[in-house]
């Protein structure tokens, strides 16, 4: 009888055990989703060089998900954003990456060429669907990443088009290019090197580390090659030294950066003046545009009364836009396989020109060849001024992006 | 040719730079037989001061209160931890300021931030066009200064007590005690120097001038360049290091330009070893004399 009791107990506890094993395996085909909530994780630099950047996306991340659980939640659930900083280090990100990914759905952004980088296997294992924050065409061939916007490559060729357009570069000039190494920079080279191809330009090339803090010597060689203009695609400090020596040097050329080359954080009294030669291209609006979505976003982020403009708090509301969208999209199969088709099928995301209309259905293709131009201004909130509309060139339209399959 | 020509204008700018941050390592080393890889460090407390006093107090107090600042530091760095691990191995030493600068360095950047303030010093951003050559202000006066600390250096060496007994010191810590040198006032006479001297480097470094970049950690970056102009120069040389930063400014600006930036990087390091192969000591060190 002794025994009997504990061999049905034993049974009781197995079977328990086997129910909830498989209760687990259930959950797990609708990670990071309960009948209330939908949680999305976001890795992003809050103690690292990128500071500045990911507080304002992540501060526009929250925007938007405190106005949609207002508005009733997506898909009648609430959005939640499980967030981690990996201080803009690859292992950190990975670490904090294995933590969450059991919990969430998808990550609403992962900020970081390095980081995403090291995690591109991982999307691919566990079909996370993530917003990667690198911008670069090459990490396009991953079916699971989001790129929200254009990429460097194409960034650089509408760049290098509207000083063309401008009339402040010509065919057969010589235009210097001052690019980190790695993913970043060979990316916005490869833009340059297109447009040069479709324009007979020379590009003097001059590759450098983050840490090359010091380019008086770069920019004295490239005054000795008579260059046209300066393109960047660097870091903001690195942009902010070329454009100081360019014009204590009385080069006094114009100077195009990718979206990562400009922060505010570079914009002071005493750097404003050699600023005002620099065009940065980037696919979301400046923080003061006139695109009416943006001035909504920057009237809610001043309203929070915390934090410093910055075009990162328009962007990181698109990217909240993006997610919604795509949610909504798969209301009735909330998994990551669902998330992934709904992407793949997203054709024409609007966000209300905080970034152009997306198509994510191309794959290896980015999702908008369309920039904002936009000029350092130290009198404006978020050190932007827009210069026009949306803008995109011709050769932007036509260039084939390495992963492209189309 | 005017490519030339400026880039050696940029070089010689920056070796003045150099210059005075290499005479910090020196004057440590003389003093206290180790180096002192917590120089950045003061170089950054320096600055951090200068730029937060300098809204309320005008540039010329905060120039002074960071000076001094770092100057107290370094002799509280002296006092507290370097005079207790005296007699023990130099490389304990060489650990500790490595120590010491991790704790000041990221003490400063958390409260940075992600901000990186310039010091608004008259000199910076003004430029002086020769022909088809620019000199920045900044570079002569860094010069100037460099000259001036030089002559007041050899003077003190020279002509005082205080540099009798440090020269005594230098070269046998044990025979200048038993001749009645006070070993702590010398080394401590010594830190404070090299806390005023990095006080006075970061006035030329966290300009728009040098690297286009205030005060941060890319201003604690920049002085580690400067080791290799002590070693090139011979560490226990003063006029060695005002030669090195020269060394070390030049070999960039031409290895940048008609080589890389990747090869730059090595540049100055196979100088370096060059120098080490042919004079162990450095350019003006002192032989290392053994008996046997």
């Amino acid at each position: 009888m002794k025994i009997t009791r504990s061999l049905v107990a034993a049974v009781t506890v197995g079977t328990l055990t086997l129910a909830s094993c498989g209760g687990t395996k259930s959950e797990s085909e609708n990670t990071g989703v309960t009948d209330d909530t939908i949680k999305l994780g976001v890795l992003t630099d809050l103690s690292g060089p990128f500071l500045e950047l990911s507080e304002a996306i992540l501060a526009g991340n929250e925007i938007w998900v405190e106005q949609v659980n207002a508005s009733g939640g997506v898909c009648g659930r609430d959005v939640e954003l499980v967030v981690r900083d990996h201080g803009y280090d690859a292992d950190a990100g990975v670490v904090a990456y294995q933590e969450l990914e059991s919990q969430v759905l998808g990550f609403m952004h992962v900020l970081g060429s390095p980081i995403n980088a090291a995690l591109d296997q991982n999307y691919l294992d566990n079909e996370t669907t993530t917003v990667a924050l690198s911008w670069s065409s090459f990490i396009l061939k991953n079916p699971y990443i989001i790129v929200p916007g254009t990429t460097f490559d194409v960034e650089m060729i509408n760049g290098l088009s509207y000083l063309m357009e401008q009339g402040q570069i010509k065919p057969g000039d010589t235009i210097g290019h001052i690019y980190l190494e790695g993913e970043y920079g060979e990316n916005g080279l490869l833009g340059a090197e297109y447009f040069a191809a479709q324009h007979d330009l020379t590009i003097e090339k001059v590759k450098v580390l983050p840490t090359d803090s010091d380019l008086r010597n770069a920019v004295t060689g490239l005054k000795g090659s008579n260059v046209a203009a300066i393109a960047m695609t660097t870091t903001p400090a690195q942009t902010l030294n070329v454009a100081v020596v360019n014009q204590q040097l009385g080069l006094d050329v114009p100077i195009v950066g990718n979206n990562p080359a400009f922060g505010p954080n570079i914009l002071t009294p005493e750097t404003a003046d050699a600023l005002r030669n620099v065009y940065v291209v980037a696919s979301a609006t400046p923080y003061t545009s006139d695109v009416p979505k943006a001035q909504e976003v920057a009237d809610l982020f001043e309203a929070r009364g915390d934090g410093v403009p910055h075009a990162g708090v328009p962007y990181g509301y698109a990217i909240g836009e993006i997610w919604g969208q795509l949610l909504e999209g798969t209301c009735d199969d909330l998994t990551r396989e669902g998330v992934k088709k709904a992407k793949d099928e997203a054709d024409s995301l609007d966000t209300e020109d905080l970034v152009a209309e997306l198509d994510f259905s191309s794959p290896g293709s980015p999702a908008t060849r369309a920039v904002y131009v936009a000029v350092p201004n130290i009198d404006t909130p978020g050190g932007l001024d827009q210069q026009g509309e949306l803008f995109v060139s011709e050769d932007a339209e036509t260039y084939r992006a390495p992963e492209q399959q189309d | 040719m005017s490519t030339f020509m400026q880039l050696t204008i940029n070089g010689a700018g920056s070796g003045a730079v150099f210059a005075l941050l290499a005479l910090g390592f020196v004057i440590i080393y003389r003093a206290s037989g180790a180096v002192n890889f917590a120089h950045g460090s003061l170089v950054l407390v320096a600055g951090y001061i200068t730029v937060r006093a300098q809204e309320s107090m005008g540039i010329t107090v905060a120039a002074i209160l960071g000076v001094l600042g770092a100057g107290v530091l370094a002799v509280i760095i002296e006092r507290v931890l370097v005079a207790r691990t005296r007699g023990g191995d130099p490389i304990a030493l060489v650990l500790l300021t490595i120590g010491v600068d991790v704790v000041i360095v990221e003490e400063v950047a958390r409260r940075l931030g992600s901000s990186a303030p310039f010091v608004r010093v008259p000199w910076a951003n003004e430029v002086i066009h020769v022909g088809q050559i620019t000199v920045l202000k900044g570079q002569i006066v860094a010069l100037c200064f460099g000259l001036v600390i030089i002559a007041v250096l050899f003077a003190l060496f020279r002509f005082t007590g205080w540099g009798l007994a440090m020269r005594a010191q230098a070269e046998h810590r044990e025979a200048a005690a038993l001749m009645g040198v006070r070993n702590t006032q010398v080394t401590a006479a010594a830190w404070l120097i090299a806390g005023v001297l990095a006080g006075i480097a970061v006035l030329f470094l966290a300009t728009p001038d040098f690297a286009g970049g205030g005060v941060s950690r890319a201003t604690h970056s920049l002085v580690l360049v400067a080791f290799p102009a002590a070693i090139i120069g011979g560490l226990d040389s003063t006029n060695g290091a005002v030669i090195g930063g020269f060394i070390v400014g030049l070999t960039g600006a031409y290895s940048q330009q008609y080589v890389s930036f990747e090869f730059a990087r090595v540049a100055v390091y196979l100088v370096m070893l060059a120098v080490l192969v042919v004079r162990p000591s450095g350019l003006f060190g002192t032989k290392e004399v053994q008996r046997v």
